[in-house]
């Protein structure tokens, strides 16, 4: 991969910057940058049912965007809308400037991955990736290379004669990819492109995706249920939830500053501590939490009026177990270790604190042996900063 | 379990029974088209005599002739009419009177055929004092006739089919550029394929097979296979009937066996 990508023209090398190690451009955060892709107020009803609601989007050129959203949320009838296999009920989709209202998917710019793959179970894989390419009336010798380059940026070259039903569920999933790119689409949509493979494909293909989306310079917007697959391939990430879209962030955004319940609990695991602002200082704030018996401390202010409920969510890798207590942090707090999970990286522990509430923590294993690490049983005391927790409306 | 296995040589008998008595009649009629004796009841010798006597008789000829014109043409159009309905009744998803349009295609296959006929006689006679079309009756009302009841069968046939294809491929090719009638024959087309052939399999065989409708819906000159058999039969049964009986029993098997592997056969799966 690291010589020429066959199968890419001239390539927007002045716009975007490609080497993975420059600074990434986050056009997000210019408000000069014109959006790519633009969704405004996009709803769409199945009858009495709304499957997405009120949706509004802006997606720039180059980026890899994943929708994520549990089973059933949404996430598919927004992609196909984007495609134009669905009318919208409201609201439009405007890619690259213009909108694509009444515009039919023959007629888009964008190319899809279907889940299924949906490749031609009577044409070989040739003619599969051959299909887009003949329906644009290019001449023969051109289809030829173009189906060519694309076989074997996918690393399918000795295959091109198989049909898809003689080929496994990782070399379908490459043919389908190479289907949709060799149109050179200005938008990719995949949906849930890596959901049929198994758990070490499934981290190989999340590589080569990325590596391949930033070789065209081709924007890529990802459906999948799969969190930890979103937060390694997406540049930014929407999470949907009943039709919405309830946050979208980068990753680090997204996982360290959630801005609701559902998203600080959707993304990784996380405590949630129940309570009231007791005190909202200028640069520091205390939420009474009775749950957990104890007040917690906050290193900044809440922006929220006294007696006001709110929850804390405090990720389980921000807590530190100790022994006895250190005295350096705003905030500590005894229990008992009640179960330990061994994940081999870290340990999941579950410590049942005095007020009955269980907390997650996780302590990597830097050593190799087990003598000195808390066993169920064991009294601990949990330690956090004040700036360890995020603060959420209750 | 006891009680079955108890049972077995019983089970055994009555299905064997069942069979002599479902393929004896027919396994006699080909033995005895091969009879060198006029006496259909004596064994006279093997003998191809009846097969050549039948290439003889002009009259036969004819309507076997017509028959096969007829089976050809009412199959064909019940092939793209039952697909059209099929394609209604899958794609259009729900709309007001899908039900009864759909028990009104599938109606022909329970209907008794003395009813068909009858109506289609009766319309075709208010036809041609109403706009002089099919004046008289002969080839084309009995085509007509057989295609009614045919698309009954390509329609339900069909609309099997479609119901499991895959309705992302379609929307694959669309995304890929290519423009809905285009879809339809890169696509849906050879999805279908065999459930047409095998429709047109089914039709052409219940037209060839039909006596009842033809009868009521034929002209002079223009009486099919099974009327012609029928008419000589009650003058008398001759070997050369069995002869071709036998013909008719062979390219019928043939046809039923095609269709069959074609709508069984596995699509490769995706
Ligand atoms: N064509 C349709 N008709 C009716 N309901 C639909 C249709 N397509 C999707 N839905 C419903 O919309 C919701 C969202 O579906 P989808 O976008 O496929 O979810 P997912 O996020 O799992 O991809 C589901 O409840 C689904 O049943
Ligand atoms: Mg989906």
């Amino acid at each position: 991969m690291a010589q020429t990508v066959p199968g890419r023209t001239a390539p927007p090398q002045t716009t975007t910057p490609q080497t993975v190690t420059s600074a990434v451009p986050r056009p997000w955060e210019d408000p000069a940058a014109t959006p790519f892709v633009r969704v405004e107020g996009v709803t769409k009803r199945f009858g009495s049912f709304t499957a997405v609601q009120d949706v509004s989007l802006d997606i720039y050129r180059g980026e890899l965007f994943c929708l994520l959203g549990g089973s059933g949320c949404g996430k598919s009838t927004l992609l196909r809308m984007l495609a134009g296999f669905e009318d919208v009920s409201a609201g439009r989709v405007i890619i690259d400037g213009r909108d694509q209202t009444g515009v039919p998917p023959y007629l888009r710019d964008t190319n899809m991955m279907f889940q299924s793959y949906a490749l031609f179970p009577h044409l070989s894989v040739e003619k599969n990736i051959a299909y887009g390419l003949r329906r644009e009336g290019l001449p023969r010798a051109e289809i030829a290379t173009r189906v060519t380059d694309m076989l074997s940026l996918v690393q399918m070259q000795g295959f091109a004669a198989r049909r898809p039903h003689q080929l496994s569920g990782g070399q379908r999933q490459r043919v389908a990819l190479a289907r949709a790119l060799v149109k050179r689409p200005k938008l990719l949509l995949l949906d849930e492109p890596l959901g049929a493979l198994d758990r070490k494909l499934r981290e190989e293909t999340q590589l080569e995706l990325i590596k391949i989306q930033q070789s065209l310079g081709i924007t890529f917007i990802v459906v999948t249920h799969d969190q930890e697959e979103a937060m390694t391939l997406s540049t930014r990430l929407g999470v949907m939830t009943e039709g919405r879209i309830v946050q979208t962030g980068t990753p680090h955004e997204i996982y360290e500053f959630p801005r609701s319940r559902f998203v600080a609990d959707f993304i990784g695991s996380v405590n949630l501590f129940d309570g009231r602002i007791a005190v909202d200082g200028t640069d520091s704030a205390t939420i009474a939490c009775p749950g957990a018996g104890m007040d917690i401390h906050i290193s900044h202010s809440v922006a929220g009026t006294v007696g006001q409920a709110v929850t804390v969510a405090i990720r389980p890798e921000k807590i530190e177990m100790l022994a006895s207590p250190s005295g350096t942090r705003p905030n500590a707090v005894e229990g008992r270790v009640e179960e330990v999970a061994y994940m081999g990286n870290l340990s999941v522990y579950h410590v049942r604190l005095d007020s009955g509430m269980i907390v997650r923590v996780n302590m990597s294993n830097r050593s190799r042996y087990d003598d000195d690490v808390p066993r169920p049983g064991a009294s601990v005391v949990l330690e956090w900063d004040g700036s360890a927790g995020v603060v959420l409306e209750g | 379990m006891r009680g079955v296995s108890r049972h077995r040589p019983l089970l055994a008998l009555i299905v064997l029974l069942g069979f002599v008595f479902l393929y004896a009649p027919i396994v006699s009629l080909v033995v005895f088209s091969f009879n060198e004796s006029r006496l259909v009841t004596v064994w006279g010798g093997f003998s191809t005599k009846w097969y050549v006597e039948l290439f003889r008789d002009s009259q036969i000829l004819e309507a076997a002739w017509i028959s096969l014109r007829v089976a050809a043409a009412s199959a064909s159009i019940a092939t793209v009419v039952g697909t059209l309905g099929a394609f209604v009744l899958v794609r259009f998803g729900p709309f007001r009177s899908r039900a009864l349009l759909s028990m009104m295609i599938t109606a022909p296959l329970v209907m008794p055929e003395v009813i068909i006929g009858l109506s289609l006689l009766l319309l075709f006679i208010s036809m041609e004092g109403l706009i002089g079309w099919p004046s008289g009756r002969g080839m084309m009302t009995i085509i007509i006739a057989h295609a009614t009841f045919g698309a009954a069968y390509a329609a339900v046939v069909v609309q099997s089919r479609l119901a499991e294809t895959d309705l992302s491929l379609e929307e694959a090719a669309m995304d890929l550029g290519a423009r809905p009638v285009r879809v339809f024959f890169d696509v849906t087309l050879p999805g279908i394929m065999p459930a047409l052939i095998s429709s047109w399999l089914l039709a052409f065989t219940l037209s060839l097979d039909d006596l009842v409708i033809a009868s009521f819906v034929s002209g002079p000159g223009s009486s099919t296979l099974p009327m012609v058999v029928f008419s000589k039969v009650r003058l008398g049964v001759s070997p050369d009937v069995n002869a071709l009986a036998t013909i008719v029993i062979a390219l019928v098997s043939l046809a039923i066996i095609v269709a069959a592997l074609l709508m069984n056969r596995r699509r490769p799966m995706r």
